[in-house]
């Protein structure tokens, strides 16, 4: 006997009626040539030093076979998302039909709440002067491209993806690619122990990038040096 | 081999342990002061006691606000169209400011010398009183994926933090009453020992957590951390005045001030390192 799937009064993926998008990251295809990062940075004027989305990469193996590996990375748009439970405010929170995570930002009040109860670092604080846009001093994170999607484009990322690494689409839709391809193939989402039901599925993706490694504290020089560029920087 | 990492800003900074620290000290001081009405030794405390748990609750107030990266719309907090009653930090503003009106309340019948309603009042803002460490470590608690904050006993933590700090003020507002400072003294070691055994506990189940928890560890334990946390916070703050307090000389006025004063320093240590330790993790992931 099967016990019915139950879900929370967020989310959105399995009900009928209603999309929810998704996107599927296919390592095996991604270059790192970091063109999805411009791409977010030009659509929406992203301020230096933070990042809607943003691919980090690691070697791993001993030469000869040494491999970079890539983890693009974004906002998962949860469909049980911890960051629309901690806002006060309902300044955060989660579109019935698409399952997108936006913000409004003439609520956020700049608590950070959110940005400490998301376990991917998706949120980031907007600077106090931005040249081209007068949304600043509150919490901004990728929207998954809701102006695109909902005029029946792709995210400016997928558009952009040379190596058609990112696919994006309906996830409750059986015939769409991003279903298809969570049906054929192993996919892996970052910390599903945490219970966030992420709606990004990577296909190859290993676990040296998705968990925290040890090499975090003894860290290598240039990844200290780094560090320290960062922190004078950013009010940390 | 150099990898490329995009490093995170930690979520919650450093100022908002103030906030911690002075709020902790405000709501034990008013329970000082409702004390007061139950048992004789806290007489000298229930108006010094309370004018400064009042003015601290004022200076925390701001200090929250004034944490807030858009300071004028915490009005959006307390506005019901808004409020959302899922997240803890919610709450935590009706805590706040409930306690505020227990506390103007209290000030008018105990001015107006009404002592029936005053005691009632000085109950009912104490029990409100309790409810703000508790909500500081529930607000920490409920983030699920963090090392040490996810723990139940950040709530109990963060009042034996608030019991400590708040005699230890109240120590200095003792004027040397011997009744009073050896109430105050009983309050510093019980509650410093509850925190001890917290924090050993902490250390422990955190040393042996996942690699997360493991690595959190390490960064609490070591370098400029390490200093905060064990050495002010654990060693100087909280193993150093419990030694003293136990002491012949911890008996006398002033024994039990220095004590005081070396748990300030301590509260506020280990406040920042519990704070900021946990989220540094996170700033590689
Ligand atoms: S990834 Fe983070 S910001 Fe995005 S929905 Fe999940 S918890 Fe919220
Ligand atoms: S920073 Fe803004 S969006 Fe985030 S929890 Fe606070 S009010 Fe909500």
């Amino acid at each position: 006997m099967s016990e019915e799937l139950r879900m929370s009064p967020r989310e959105t993926r399995g009900k009928a009626g209603l999309r929810r998008y998704g996107m599927v990251i296919d390592l095996r295809r991604c270059i790192g040539c970091d063109a999805c990062m411009v791409a977010c940075k030009a659509e929406y004027d992203v301020p230096l030093g933070v990042f809607r989305t943003w691919v980090p990469y690691r070697v791993v193996g001993k030469y000869p076979t040494v491999k970079k590996q890539f983890l693009p990375r974004l906002c998962n748009h949860c469909d049980d998302p911890p960051c629309v439970r901690a806002c006060p405010v309902g300044a955060t929170y989660k579109v019935e039909d698409g399952g997108f995570v936006l913000q409004h930002y003439d609520r956020c009040i700049g608590c950070k709440a959110c940005m400490a109860s998301c376990p991917y670092n998706a949120r980031f604080m907007l600077p106090e002067h931005r040249t081209r846009t007068n949304i600043t001093s509150v919490v901004d994170k990728c929207t998954f491209c809701y102006h695109r999607v909902i005029q029946g484009l792709v995210p400016a990322c997928v558009q952009t993806c040379v190596g058609r690494a990112r696919v994006f689409g309906d996830m409750n839709d059986p015939n769409s690619e991003v279903s298809q391809l969570v049906a054929r193939h192993a996919t892996q989402t970052l910390r599903p122990e945490q219970g966030t039901k992420p709606q990004v599925f990577y296909i190859g993706a290993d676990r040296n990038m998705t968990e925290y490694g040890r090499n975090i504290y003894d860290a290598s020089p240039e990844q200290d040096d780094e560090r320290a560029v960062f922190n004078r920087n950013h009010k940390v | 081999m150099l990898d490329y990492n995009v490093f995170h800003t930690i979520a919650w900074p450093g100022a908002y342990a103030w906030y911690f620290f002075v709020i902790g000290i405000s709501v034990a001081l008013f329970f000082f002061s409702a004390l007061s009405w139950f048992r004789e030794e806290f007489q000298p405390l229930r108006k010094s006691g309370f004018y400064l748990s009042f003015v601290l609750l004022v200076v925390g107030g701001l200090l929250l606000i004034s944490d807030l990266s858009q300071p004028m719309r915490f009005l959006n907090m307390i506005n019901p169209a808004y409020l959302k009653f899922d997240s803890p930090l919610a709450w935590g503003s009706l805590n706040l400011i409930t306690f505020g009106i227990a506390s103007v309340v209290y000030l008018f019948f105990m001015n107006k010398g009404d002592d029936g309603l005053a005691k009632k009042a000085a109950v009912i803002g104490a029990l409100l009183g309790l409810g703000l460490p508790i909500y500081t470590g529930f607000d920490l608690t409920v983030h699920q994926h963090r090392p040490v904050w996810n723990t139940p006993l950040m709530p109990v933590l963060f009042v034996a933090l608030s019991l400590l700090s708040g005699a230890a003020v109240a120590s200095f507002l003792a004027k040397g009453n011997e009744k009073l400072m050896v109430m105050l003294r009983r309050f510093m070691l019980w509650a410093g020992g509850a925190t001890a055994a917290m924090l050993i506990s902490l250390l422990g189940t955190t040393a042996y957590g996942g690699s997360a928890a493991e690595i959190t560890f390490m960064f609490m334990t070591s370098g400029t951390m390490g200093m905060i946390f064990i050495g002010l916070g654990m060693l100087v703050g909280l193993a150093a005045p419990i030694a003293l307090l136990l002491a012949p000389v911890g008996r006398q006025p002033m024994g039990v001030m220095a004590a005081g004063v070396l748990l300030l320093v301590g509260g506020m240590a280990l406040r920042y390192a519990i704070l900021i330790g946990p989220q540094i993790v996170h700033t590689y992931y």
